[in-house]
């Protein structure tokens, strides 16, 4: 490691060193919440430097706590779990995280067709406010959705997915990841691979990972790279060999077959052999290079099978772990940001 | 017989080119007389005598993409809040399209709703319509087009879809050549837009939604051109809103290719930065596009490519705009904004007063051959006085029409419709104590 990206680093490289028991101790503590600008927790852009470090290293310390720990820091805070389009992981992960911290929660069975999706997110928003609930976590499929429950409900509304736009939680938790795995971020080398245009974990991700000072590049075939993407300060490819050499990470993502329109890739054949990665093309990103993905995995689509399964290279299992840490670090967050209530 | 007249008023009459102190009597509907007060000399004794300092008295507006809502859609708009909207804004004759519930592919259905003729009853302007270009704009087999010119319709065209089909689209054109009809094209190759939320750039890709790219126009612009050269037809685009659309419109013209298009007010006023915080107030269609696409719509209202502006009122009710942006319903309401953001125009030194005015009145008057346009003598006294100076602020809420969204919410204007008159009867007069 270079002494410039040493230095450049010496807040992780610090934390790295703080003991185990220290890290449990600070969990504990109800004073050390992540601090917010927002009492929403909608999106990564916009969000500062020292917001997501703090929420970062916030999510560091639960990590560090004994699986059956329920801390009591939330307790009588309510937290509605609202996902308008079908989860497993995020859902669970949010459920599990609230109840970690101490808080009750709800979950409000929306995804199903008896709701008809999309028209009746207001009224949906209207009836859960009375119930006074602190906390709305939702999943919607349509991009600004969260931002738009927000402003009419009294409560505050933690993005976990909206369309194509943003998935906060899955960001801070690849952050999260990186950095207890290799202890920093800035100056990494990051390749995002796959299906840009309709992901909302790569724009989060686009966001938050360059506010902390890695260097981006994006593997896409072209169909599947949004307009304009390279003005949001990444380097793009289409080639996978050529975009991931030398890279510490390899994001790769799902394609998201519910979201294309059957016109953005001939086959998933075609699409493994150009953009799938196996152990072959990993052999161009640098050696110990480690392999990511948010989830669900196609495998043998855009990633090799054994690929996914190998424990030295891969970090899915430890993502998902993460997962939770990273949520009730920012339920906690809004939560506290609530109490405090608005900048004046 | 009943006399008007304005007394040494500020005349501005695109037809006649007159914009100077002026007086004019009108005469049992039509203007009897209009030009210098020296010309005119003193009022008639037994005429109703107006004046009003600093005000311009101008044709009536005629406003040439109007979504009507009647029949069938009623809820969005009935037929009074949509002609009590109008003759607010200072119009005196507007087109509806033909995108109704039953459509207005038939001349029963689109001899219903037009009215060449004050109403005696309540206060109303000319309304027109133009025919569905295909039966139930069902985009493949031809509306009966002969017999809806029969029955007044002015054009013809899908409403807020394309007519797509080339076959379609030439048959058409050649039938309305023959009818000497023009044709209305709303130009967007819907298979380019598919899915589209938005126009298509950095924007859209922030956002995360899909893209609409100015290309889906640019296409049925260059196709239509192509088939207008063939075809002869009067061909018009409607709401044009990209840079290359209005280049290509241009062009079209130099070659002697009958070809005329409108814009409306989004689109020389606003861009895709508008959309950033979702709001469905700038849910359009088409989208509102880029800063560059937005500077050439004004430079093509500036040299006169675009030949009109229309208000493109599509009124949505509050529930269809209460949507993520994605799936909210498109459009704003337009009638009663339409004088001040065109005289905007104006007021920012784009245009000659003459010719923002044109935009709105005479211009729309001769391409669609409606009443109305002209101040000159022998035409029928359609006419709007305004205050061009009086300053208010746009206010959904204020609006007659039932349908109260605008992406122009909260912004300062100025112009403000004094009284507007058809055929010589006044219908409309502001309230003097209204201050919105």
């Amino acid at each position: 490691m270079s002494g410039q990206r040493r230095s450049a680093s010496s807040k992780a490289d610090t934390q790295s060193k703080t003991s185990t028991n220290e890290l449990m101790t600070s969990a504990r503590s109800p004073e050390a919440f992540a601090r917010l600008d927002d009492q929403h927790l909608l999106g990564i852009e916009g969000m500062t430097r020292p917001v997501i470090e703090g929420l970062i290293d916030r999510a560091n310390q639960f990590a560090e706590l004994p699986s059956r720990e329920i801390l009591p820091h939330l307790k009588g805070v309510t937290v509605f779990n609202l996902f308008f389009e079908n989860s497993t992981r995020t859902r669970v992960s949010f459920d599990l995280a609230a109840r970690k911290i101490g808080a009750s929660v709800v979950n409000v069975p929306v995804s199903t067709s008896s709701i008809k999706k999309g028209e009746s997110l207001l009224d949906t928003a209207v009836t859960l406010n009375a119930m006074h609930p602190d906390i709305l976590v939702m999943r919607h499929q349509n991009s600004g959705a969260s931002l738009m429950l927000s402003r009419h409900v009294d409560a505050s509304v933690v993005n976990a997915g909206d369309g194509r736009h943003e998935h906060p939680t899955q960001a801070l938790l690849d952050a999260l990841t990186i950095k207890r795995r290799l202890g920093h971020i800035t100056g990494l080398k990051i390749a995002i691979c796959g299906d840009i245009a309709n992901s909302r974990v790569a724009r989060s991700n686009i966001h938050l990972l360059s506010t902390l000072g890695a260097e981006i590049r994006l593997v896409s075939p072209s169909t599947l790279l949004p307009a304009g993407i390279s003005n949001m300060g990444v380097e793009c490819h289409h080639d996978l060999m050529e975009g991931i050499e030398g890279v510490d990470i390899v994001m790769l993502l799902r394609l998201q077959t519910e979201r294309m329109q059957g016109t953005e890739t001939p086959s998933q054949r075609e699409f493994f052999h150009l953009f799938g990665l196996d152990a072959a093309k990993l052999s161009e990103a640098a050696p110990k290079a480690l392999i990511m993905h948010p989830g669900p995995m196609n495998r043998g689509v855009e990633i090799d099978s054994a690929l996914a399964d190998d424990v030295e290279r891969s970090l899915i299992t430890m993502q998902v772990d993460m997962g939770v840490a990273v949520r009730m670090a920012c339920l906690e967050a809004v939560a506290a940001k609530r109490q405090e209530g608005p900048l004046s | 017989m009943s006399r008007i007249f304005f007394d040494r008023i500020h005349l501005a009459d695109p037809s006649t080119g007159r914009d100077e102190t002026a007086s004019v009597l009108v005469e049992d509907g039509l203007v009897a007389a209009a030009g210098s007060p020296h010309e005119i000399g003193p009022p008639p004794s037994d005429a109703t005598l107006i004046s009003a300092e600093g005000a311009i008295l101008a044709p009536g507006l005629v406003d040439m993409r109007v979504q009507s809502r009647n029949p069938g859609h009623t809820y969005q708009e009935s037929r009074t809040s949509l002609t009590d909207a109008a003759i607010a804004g200072g119009i005196t004759t507007m087109v509806c399209l033909p995108n109704t519930n039953p459509v207005l592919d038939n001349p029963d259905s689109l001899s219903a709703l037009v009215r060449n003729e004050g109403d005696d009853d309540r206060p109303s302007p000319r309304i027109f319509a133009y025919g569905a270009a295909t039966r139930n704009l069902d985009n493949e087999h031809m509306a009966e087009l002969g017999l809806l010119a029969e029955a007044g319709a002015v054009g013809f065209t899908n409403g807020i879809i394309p007519i797509s089909d080339s076959l379609v689209m030439r048959r058409i054109m050649d039938y309305a050549a023959m009818l000497d009809k023009p044709v209305i094209q709303h130009a967007e190759d819907m298979a380019l837009a598919a899915g589209g939320e938005m126009h298509e750039g950095e924007n859209s890709t922030r956002l995360g939604l899909r893209g609409i790219p100015a290309e889906a126009e640019e296409i049925m612009i260059a196709r239509d051109i192509t088939l207008a050269r063939l075809t002869g037809v009067r061909y018009h685009i409607a709401h044009i809103s990209t840079a290359r659309g209005v280049d290509l419109v241009r062009r079209a013209k130099d070659e002697g290719i009958s070809i005329t298009c409108d814009t409306a007010p989004p689109y020389y006023l606003l861009n895709d930065l508008a959309t950033l915080q979702y709001d469905t107030r700038f849910q359009l269609s088409p989208p509102l596009r880029s800063e560059s696409d937005r500077q050439a719509v004004l430079d093509g209202i500036i040299d006169g490519t675009i030949d009109c502006i229309a208000s493109d009122h599509a009124p949505q009710d509050r529930d269809a705009k209460l949507l993520p942006f994605g799936i909210a319903a498109r459009g704003s309401s337009g009638l009663e904004t339409l004088l001040p953001l065109v005289l905007g125009l104006y007021t920012s030194g784009y245009l000659p007063l003459i010719r923002a005015i044109e935009m709105i009145s005479t211009a729309p008057a001769v391409l669609l051959d409606l009443p109305g346009g002209s101040l000159a003598p022998g035409s029928v006294a359609d006419m709007v006085l305004f205050a061009p100076e009086r300053g208010w602020q746009i206010r959904g809420s204020a609006f007659r029409s039932l349908s109260k969204s605008t992406p122009f919410e909260g912004q300062p204007v100025q112009g403000k419709v004094l009284s507007t008159w058809i055929a010589g009867k006044k219908v409309f007069e502001a309230d003097v104590t209204d201050a919105g």
